[in-house]
């Protein structure tokens, strides 16, 4: 069994996660106070969604090469990887997220804002709870996708063990040398991991909004 | 004192002043559409007036010009309002008590003691009991003392009320007027009721403005508001049932559609020949079996009796006017009023009410 793929897909997952979601639920706020050019920056946002990973692969193999934007080629790199990775998910992160804060009738802002509260504390006291379920939502697509992305990954990174080569990489290798085995373990802890990841990610968040409990009641 | 002055054209118009006393309830009367929520929602800094002032207690909370634009703007946080929304607006996942903790948070410190306080309200709603129930967990009148309590929570400087009573059943609403009436002599702030509904403005308020179109038309008492409007719209927005027109030349007016001249009472405000329309309180016309020389005959074309009251209508001058008179059973049956048959109605002159179709300054008066 590749344990180094599979360590590697979940590490790729978790940072994927970590830095995505607070930008998706800053993109996802903002975009509500956007005018014009909200359509223009969504569409964007979304491109990700439409693009065929090899389009989207190639302007990145582009991107972090050597004359990359951070100055240091990043291709056949994890960093190379996560930023493709980041990217990728752009829309699995930011859409759930912008519907949740989309959702919460504008009058029950108005009354945090009559209530005295400034606007950082109607954020987090009112409009991050009410949003929870989207967000939960964003983390577990986020979560499943990162897992099972391979064509972006494959052309940004390549296949080194250890450094880029992801599980759905790894099951793509094991077929492609007749290790059908090998290819269904690995596609059968990919499934299991993405389930569990769903089933848990429903269970705890799903149910009931998150309640800030700080003002003591 | 709360003081406003509210004028823009776009995107409703609003043309509004008025002033709310400490411990007034001052109500907000208008059809739908009419700006009276507009304007309460200006006051509490949800909105933007292009031009005009408000001050709280000699505080200035917004001041704009046509010319220099907006030049003192405090938002809804700074201004200390209470308001309370038609549809209540409670954090849908906070508890009742956790609701009420919110407008405590920059004010009280404490954990414990914004809980004691919110407790307090809660308490004095007679919801205390109700505390760690959820928004959705509460009836509509539970959920409007919630948001009743939170809206006073945080002792704001003025109490605005959106329709606040419009979402719940009758009797629930006769126990929250009831809590608004015991509460409004304890907080001593002034307060701006907005509503559709005359008989609730009636019932609670200290003095009305009625609004229309987003143009302030007249602020008066209720009793003189129904008495004397202002002007014809006005007395069609207080829903005065006998209106009618004529024609007013030197203390005489004379009534349309027929030869009736009455001798009226006028503060010089009107210009000869000037068409008015005019209103007759009930205490101004009286039935008589018998005619007189002063008396009009009517036609008795409809009687609804409820309960103990009766309404009559009756028709004047060859069915040119209809005439709505209100009586007790009683004196139903001592005039022997059938419908079908004739009485006679006496008019009296003095408790005419006249007044100019539109306002004397209104330049489409003359081409009308």
């Amino acid at each position: 069994m590749d344990m180094d793929a599979i360590l590697l897909s979940l590490k790729l997952a978790f940072w994927t996660l970590v830095l995505i979601l607070p930008f998706g639920v800053w993109v996802a706020h903002r975009l509500q106070r956007v005018g014009k050019s909200k359509s223009w920056i969504e569409a964007g946002l979304a491109l990700p969604l439409v693009l065929p990973p090899t389009v989207l692969g190639y302007y990145l193999l582009v991107g972090l090469g050597d004359k990359s934007l951070f100055g240091i080629p990043l291709v056949f790199s994890f960093t190379g990887i996560l930023i493709a990775s980041l990217i990728v998910n752009l829309p699995f992160a930011i859409q759930p997220i912008q519907r949740a804060f989309e959702a919460i009738n504008p009058e029950i802002i108005e009354a945090a804002q009559v209530s005295g509260l400034s606007d950082w504390q109607i954020f987090r006291l009112i409009e991050l709870p009410l949003a929870w379920r989207g967000i939960s939502s964003a983390a577990v697509l986020t979560f499943a996708h990162t897992l099972g992305e391979f064509g972006v990954v494959l052309m940004v990174g390549g296949a080194i063990p250890g450094e880029t080569k992801t599980v759905s990489i790894a099951i793509y290798d094991k077929v492609q040398s007749f290790d059908t085995s090998g290819a269904g373990y690995l596609s059968l802890i990919l499934l299991a991991t993405s389930l569990v990841a769903i089933a848990i990610s429903y269970g705890v968040f799903g149910r009931q909004a998150s309640r800030a409990k700080e003002w003591g009641a | 004192m709360l003081k406003i002055k509210l004028s823009q054209t776009t995107p409703n118009p609003l043309q509004l002043s008025l002033e709310c006393f400490t411990g007034e309830l001052h109500a907000l009367v208008g059809p739908s559409g009419s700006g009276k929520t507009t304007a309460l929602r200006t006051i509490a800094g949800l909105n933007h007036a292009h031009a005009g002032k408000i001050e709280c207690n000699g505080e200035l909370w917004f001041e704009a010009s046509e010319i220099s634009g907006i030049t003192t703007l405090l938002n809804p946080a700074q201004r200390s309002c209470g308001f309370l929304f038609q549809q209540y607006a409670l954090f849908p996942h906070l508890s009742a008590l956790e609701n009420v903790c919110i407008p405590l948070y920059n004010s009280v410190s404490d954990f414990g003691e914004r809980k004691v306080q919110a407790e307090q309200w809660l308490n004095r709603m007679g919801i205390g009991e109700l505390s760690h129930r959820m928004p959705h967990q509460l009836s509509g009148g539970q959920q409007q003392r919630v948001a009743l309590a939170r809206a006073l929570a945080r002792s704001p400087k003025i109490l605005l009320l959106d329709e606040p009573f419009s979402a719940v059943d009758a009797p629930t609403r006769q126990g929250l007027y009831k809590t608004l009436a015991e509460l409004r002599k304890d907080l001593n702030i002034p307060i701006l009721l907005v509503t559709h509904d005359l008989r609730e403005a009636d019932l609670l308020a200290d003095r009305i403005t009625v609004i229309d179109q987003g143009v302030g038309l007249q602020t008066a008492k209720p009793q003189i508001l129904f008495e004397r409007p202002r002007n014809s719209r006005v007395a069609e927005l207080v829903g005065i049932n006998n209106k009618f027109s004529g024609v007013f030349i030197a203390g005489n007016l004379t009534w349309d559609g027929c030869s009736t001249v009455f001798e009226v009472l006028d503060k010089g405000k009107i210009p000869p020949n000037t068409p008015v329309a005019w209103v007759i309180p009930a205490d101004g016309i009286s039935l008589h079996a018998a005619p007189s020389s002063s008396s009009i005959e009517a036609y008795v074309e409809q009687i609804s009796t409820l309960g103990q009251i009766a309404v009559i209508q009756l028709l004047l001058n060859n069915a040119t006017h209809k005439l709505i008179w209100e009586a007790s059973a009683a004196e139903v049956k001592r005039l022997e009023l059938e419908v079908g048959k004739n009485t006679h109605v006496e008019i009296d002159g003095s408790k005419i009410h006249i007044m100019p179709l539109r306002p004397i300054n209104d330049p489409r008066r003359l081409t009308s």
